[in-house]
């Protein structure tokens, strides 16, 4: 598992490494009254990076399989949760803050819990107003509160 | 004007009404963080950066740097209080340090000295609390005298220290360390260059013209990486708790850890000022140093005050012992030192030498009231610890959701705009999945709040040279911190080639 996850690890550090190496040759390579340009740090950063992916990767083979007791992972309420924060946080905008984040809490809790119906509804509806009340009425900040279509 | 007038200026800032009530506040959060197992200090103290910065937002810049940093210290040292309690009455520490306390700590509670182990732990970190600021304010002034001589290239090869030391320590693997030093420096380089104005690595997309947010990363991985491992692995345990009957330790007891108080707060002072050794390898050395001392050594792990009075002073002598670099020199040790670095240079108030000349109400106004905070731990710890204790209990059914509220609310409070939130989102699943396949992430961080300063120097002195490299190794002081840090990443190499086992710092 976690030589796998290395040695695909590597070659994405790689790619990162010599991504930037890349990217650095297309800078200027100098800027006025200095011997040393804005590509010279990312440059031997990236070449540092190339070589302990190397290593890294090397290292895969030495070791030996370890493997571990495999514990399960709970896929199900991760991947829920997960989608929830993403439309939570590409509606926030439109829909506004109260409603999405309350909407949000309530699915995650009955996702962690399916339990508690009533306390779950009474504590998102609680943290979502008292949020908004607190940064916006008191604290003058700046939250999208209510729908695009109501104001 | 003298050490002892700043001081007293210091307490002028820190006794201002709003900076007790922060002081207060950031101790409060502390202990709970602490207290909480599965928020560290690390994302306690990354997750309240956006909330503290909404609400000081109304201050004058200085002031609410001030008054900032004074609650996010307190989340600190407040979590080193706290990460006791759990370790004695549950048998599961709230963070890493407290690991340590486990072993003696669990079974005084079992024999019923809950009570003497919790307080002794309070009385403990309260005496190294008060034994490491008094060093701080000793060693503040000539440190920084020192640091200010400085030049481009010494200050490179001192951040190199930094970093080097901070990921010759962070993991089971150094290669897996480095690799994320090396990323968090890359992702620095993101954004416009400020020497020469060029962009780079942006794409042309306007979002990334201003770098990436260290807070957006920060939260991300540390916060969030936890929440979905919590998510992910949930265990239902329910560990009876303890129960607390007696709180005052005996004279005996009393008397028994004092010596073990005084050896851990300064063992722990000085593991904390290295860089890269923080609380946790503190309370690990203070804790095999009080077996080596004592008469009885066997007594060690079957309930011995000693076990625990010693690690507790230490951890926390260890969280002070790190301000004193990252104040002095702007070099943060460890992970949660480079998240409060980075909180200060949000408000645009740049941790080092200068520091104490540029900003003194900043830097004493933080010092005194680490000592007031320090006494309001005591005094909170003592009779509210069946209150603390019951935090544990928080249903994680309510807190992981919420957790995740905050952070996102967190951040687009600071960053308003969506791009950073998902941005968050995917640190998130990248933390998860790095830390479960020993990749620290403690590293990273401190890397990307290094990164453009490690540059600037590098690029100043190099401007001085002429493009010529060996400035580095020309310049003495250069060189020695340039030969320490190679020494820093090649001997616990060579410890583990010899089969060795070398204690890493979880913590980061």
């Amino acid at each position: 598992m976690i030589i796998q996850f290395d040695r695909i690890a590597s070659v994405l550090f790689l790619a990162v490494g010599v991504l930037f190496i890349i990217g650095s040759q297309q800078l200027g390579n100098s800027s006025y009254g200095s011997a040393v340009g804005p590509d010279i740090f990312p440059l031997i950063l990236g070449s540092i990076l190339v070589l302990l992916s190397i290593r890294l990767f090397y290292e895969t083979f030495i070791r030996k399989n370890e493997q571990g007791s495999k514990e399960k992972l709970r896929y199900k309420p991760f991947l829920i949760i997960f989608t929830a924060t993403l439309f939570y946080i590409l509606t926030m905008e439109t829909i506004g803050y109260v409603i999405t984040t309350f909407l949000f809490l309530f699915v995650c809790f009955q996702t962690m819990e399916r339990s508690k119906w009533v306390q779950s509804l009474i504590i998102s509806a609680c943290f979502s107003g008292f949020i908004y009340f607190l940064y916006v009425e008191i604290l003058k900040g700046t939250l999208p509160g209510w729908p695009v279509w109501f104001s | 004007m003298s050490t002892i007038d700043y001081l007293i200026q210091g307490f002028g800032t820190a006794l201002i009404w709003y900076n007790i009530i922060f002081a207060f506040v950031g101790v409060l959060i502390g202990t709970a963080v602490g207290v909480l197992p599965g928020i560290g200090p690390m994302s306690g103290v990354a997750l309240l950066i956006p909330v503290t910065a909404s609400i000081t937002g109304g201050l004058p810049p200085e002031q609410a740097a001030t008054s900032a940093i004074i609650l996010l210290a307190g989340v600190y040292y407040g979590a080193m209080y706290g990460g006791s309690t759990t370790s004695i009455l549950l048998n599961t520490p709230g963070e890493s340090s407290s690991v340590v306390t486990t072993l003696d700590g669990y079974q005084m509670a079992k024999k019923g000295r809950a009570g003497s182990a919790l307080s002794i732990a309070a009385i403990g970190s309260f005496v190294a609390g008060i034994v490491t600021l008094a060093a701080l304010v000793l060693l503040a002034k000539p440190l920084s005298a020192v640091a200010i001589k400085f030049g481009p290239a010494e200050y490179f090869s001192l951040m190199l220290l930094g970093l080097g030391a901070v990921s010759g320590l962070a993991g089971k693997s150094v290669t897996k360390a480095l690799i994320m030093t090396v990323c968090g420096l890359l992702l620095g380089t993101i954004g416009i260059d400020s020497v020469s104005g060029i962009a780079r690595f942006t794409f042309d997309v306007p979002w990334l013209f201003q770098g990436i947010e260290f807070l957006t990363i920060a939260v991300g991985l540390f916060a969030l990486g936890e929440v979905f491992k919590t998510i992910l692995e949930i265990d239902e345990e329910n560990a009876e708790i303890a129960k607390i009957n007696n709180l005052l330790p005996s004279k005996e007891e009393l008397k028994e850890s004092a010596a073990p108080i005084v050896r851990g707060s300064l063992l722990g002072f000085f593991v904390g000022i290295l860089p890269g050794a923080g609380a946790t390898l503190a309370s690990f050395f203070s804790y095999i140093l009080e077996k080596k001392v004592s008469k009885d050594p066997s007594k060690f792990g079957t309930g011995a005050i000693a076990g625990v009075a010693a690690p507790e002073s230490a951890n926390n002598a260890a969280s002070g012992g790190a301000m004193i670099p990252l104040l002095t020199l702007g070099i943060p040790g460890s992970g949660t030192t480079a998240i409060l670095m980075g909180a200060l240079m949000m408000y645009n108030v740049q941790p080092g030498p200068l520091l104490f000349e540029d900003h003194p109400q900043v830097a004493w106004g933080l010092i005194a009231s680490m000592f007031i905070g320090n006494i309001m731990l005591l005094i909170l710890n003592l009779p509210l610890v069946k209150v603390f204790a019951k935090i544990i209990q928080t249903p994680k059914q309510f807190l992981i959701p919420i957790i995740i509220a905050i952070s996102i609310f967190g951040v687009y409070a600071v960053q308003v705009s969506t791009n950073d939130l998902l941005l968050l989102l995917i640190c998130g699943v990248l933390g998860y999945f790095l830390t479960k396949n020993d990749y620290p992430i403690a590293p990273l961080v401190l890397g990307l709040v290094l990164g453009p300063m490690v540059e600037n120097n590098f690029r100043r002195a190099l401007t001085i040279s002429n493009g010529d490299f060996s400035i580095f190794l020309t310049r003495p002081i250069s060189l020695v911190f340039i030969l320490i840090t190679l020494l820093w990443l090649v001997i616990p190499f060579m410890m583990k080639r010899r089969g060795k086992d070398v204690i890493i710092n979880l913590e980061g």
